[in-house]
């Protein structure tokens, strides 16, 4: 085979057993890599009604076959599981260095099972895979377990690993690899935790193999002028990252602020990419193979918030800022800088915090409940404090760590909770963005938006500017988006690289690449295979078109002030359209037809 | 009327943002001004060949004018511009 390694790492921390096998050729072919493949595996080998944490659910950690390629921006890797935030098929993405290492050591796929009884790390060398003690690594941070492990293994291992908020099981917490990039989103930490598995320690000498090379280079050669020589991929991503949009969402009225509760924050420029680069950016930072170097490595010299690491991202400060009506980006970094170091997904920590304040706000909690956290929106102090005790499992933040929806449940008021599928929404307001609350409602792992990222057109206007307070042409828009972002996920390219390429382009370099005949066409076409498959898992886990919908608030509450103000989510108008273009029910479930086109009959 | 510039447009223009006391009837009058103003660095985000380019946005009152009358979109002293360069995120 070629782009893939053709097998598979499977190990059974029951009892120790490790074993390697051959890839599929037909299912990497119809199914990618990553995403899509370690859902194939995890669909046709655990019962979707599995408990997240239990030994019975398998975690796989898949690379794509263009990871470790130099096709550009193309380095990254998915961790498919159940997901115990959403109780659905869960495939958490990642950059950094990691997924290339784990394909020149010669695996496309790593499966593990059962449940290690004590804390172990796993140590792969190309063919010498160990299963070590990890009793010295238990309660360590990120970058403390990192260090060791390089000490102990290889200076140029990659490790991906959990904080202590995965050990303690938080149901937001996320997978770690180099240090600083996250696997974060519906809970993946905490199966890695329920495992325990502290860290994965891959080295790696082997290649990957091209099937046409100089089709490959032309087509590498290709996309990455695409990108550099576009306006928006080429440029503004590096300078600023993606926290530009802070003022973008604002000025548009669609930035959620104070728990969803209203569109637009007064003072959001002070948390925006401008502020940052103009004060806490060192440099910008790229993953394996990247053109782009979105990331963030930033220092904040601010005696109470003081430290060094990377982000934010927009999503973060967004969440740790106006979500919580607060404008002091020294402190939403040493928020984000907690999340790196405890293994905390950002999103949904921010969200929570957001929720909890709205929870103080009302009454419903009170210091006695926070253990003497004033949650008040805009303390950005307790808000660091709340990020810090959730990451370590202490006091009020024990709460906090199984994420919005169960907090806000506790206390009897679930629709505070600004959630889908029990995962936190990002930082676009569905009422002020019509897409994109489609996206979050329906998309297979809960409130998230790199899944079907129709911010592009409906406020970028990235490949083309469609009205984002219109409905019209939203379900295929929606659907197009979430088949194309299923497809390039599997591949193991950025989401990013759509800022300068598109379907044809990325059929053209797994076509040189693998050597099977890809079009944009049939590359889409897989992503939708992906997407209905997913569906298909969610389904037999227990969810249902009743789980397809957004908190009642933005259904009924319009946005109080901005440009946007006014504005609620026509999710119910949009939802039946996009039923019918993805050729399902009236119930939200495949129909056989389509099903057998897709060959998931 | 209110103008804020976002990005690199304040590299070019030194500033946040500005009250513009120029008349300037449409958007097209405006910026052929601010072009004037700022010179090439802040020109070439935003027009080309005389046209919007394409991935500048521009708002007027919290509308995008791709979704108005483009550079013929209407302003008055009492408008509210924002001006961004081609960017993205996620």
């Amino acid at each position: 085979m070629h782009g893939w390694t053709g097998k598979i790492l499977r190990i059974d921390l029951s009892t120790g057993k490790i074993a390697t096998e051959a890839l599929k050729t037909d299912l990497a072919r119809d199914y990618i890599g990553a995403r899509g493949l370690g859902t194939k595996y995890m669909y046709d080998e655990v019962d979707p009604t599995v408990d997240p944490l239990s030994p019975a659910n398998k975690l796989i950690f898949a690379s794509g076959p263009m990871t470790g390629t130099f096709a550009p921006s193309a380095g990254r890797y998915d961790v498919v599981t159940k997901g115990p935030l959403t109780g659905t098929i869960a495939a958490s993405n990642s950059g950094g260095a990691w997924g290339p290492e784990l394909k020149y050591a010669g695996y496309d796929m790593l499966i593990l099972e059962g449940r290690s009884p004590k804390p172990v790390y796993l140590w792969i060398q190309d063919d010498n895979v160990e299963i070590r003690d990890a009793a010295h690594l238990w309660g360590k941070d990120v970058p403390e377990t990192t260090e060791t492990l390089n000490a102990e293994t290889a200076t140029d291992a990659k490790i991906a690993c959990i904080g202590p908020a995965g050990e303690n099981l938080s149901f937001i917490a996320s997978i770690m690899n180099d240090m600083q990039r996250a696997a974060g989103r519906t809970g993946v930490g905490a199966v890695m935790g329920s495992k325990n598995l502290k860290a994965v320690v891959v080295r790696g000498t082997g290649a990957v193999t091209v099937a046409d090379k100089t089709a490959f280079l032309a087509a590498v050669s290709k996309a990455s002028t695409m990108i550099k020589e576009h306006p928006v991929g080429g440029t503004g991503l590096r300078l600023y990252g993606t926290n530009v949009l802070v003022n973008i969402l604002n000025s548009v009225g669609g930035l959620p602020t104070g728990n969803f509760q209203d569109g637009h924050f007064e003072t959001a420029d002070k948390v925006g990419g401008e502020t940052l680069a103009a004060n806490q950016l060192q440099r910008p930072k790229g993953c394996f193979s990247c053109i782009i170097s979105c990331g963030r490595a930033t220092k904040v010299k601010h005696p109470k918030y003081k430290g060094e690491g990377e982000g934010p991202e927009y999503e973060t400060a967004w969440g740790f800022g106006p979500d919580c009506r607060i404008d002091n980006l020294d402190a939403v970094i040493k928020a984000n800088y907690y999340c790196n170091e405890y293994g905390l997904d950002t999103i949904s920590m921010g969200g929570t915090v957001a929720c909890a304040m709205e929870l103080f706000d009302r009454g419903i909690i009170t210091l006695e409940d926070t253990e003497g956290l004033e949650l008040t929106f805009g303390n950005a102090d307790a808000m660091v404090e709340a990020v810090r005790l959730a990451g370590i499992g202490q006091g009020f933040g024990k709460k906090l760590a199984l994420g919005s929806y169960r907090l806000a449940s506790l206390y009897g008021h679930p629709e505070l909770s600004m959630t889908v599928k029990k995962q936190e929404m990002p930082a676009y307001d569905p009422r002020a963005v019509q897409g994109i609350g489609l996206n979050y409602a329906t998309n297979n792992r809960g409130g998230c938006h790199v899944r079907g990222y129709t911010i592009s057109p409906e406020v970028l206007g990235v490949p083309v500017k469609v009205d984002k307070d219109s409905i019209d042409g939203k379900a295929e828009l929606v659907a197009l988006f979430q088949n194309l972002t299923a497809a390039l996920d599997s591949s193991g390219s950025c989401l990013f690289a759509t800022f300068g390429i598109g379907a044809p382009e990325f059929a053209e370099l797994m076509t040189a690449l693998t050597g099977f005949a890809y079009t944009g066409d049939s590359f889409i076409e897989a992503g939708e295979r992906i997407w209905n498959l997913e569906r298909l898992w969610n389904l037999k886990a227990g969810l249902t078109a009743a789980d397809d919908t957004l908190p009642p608030r933005l259904l009924s509450e319009p946005i109080v002030t901005g440009p946007s103000k006014g504005a609620v989510s026509r999710l119910p108008e949009m939802l039946p359209l996009y039923y019918g273009v993805r050729g399902w029910d009236a119930n939200g479930v495949p129909t056989p037809e389509k099903l057998s086109a897709l060959a998931l009959a | 009327m209110k103008i804020s510039y976002f990005a690199l447009l304040r590299d070019a223009t030194k500033k946040s943002h500005e009250v513009w006391q120029r008349p300037a009837a449409t958007l097209r009058d405006l910026l052929r001004d601010l072009a004037a103003e700022y010179g090439p660095n802040f020109a070439r985000w935003i027009l080309k060949d005389g046209e919007l380019a394409g991935y500048a946005i521009i708002l007027v009152n919290g509308q995008d004018v791709r979704g108005l009358q483009g550079l013929d979109t209407p302003l008055s002293p009492d408008s509210d511009v924002f001006i961004f360069p081609p960017l993205a995120g996620g």
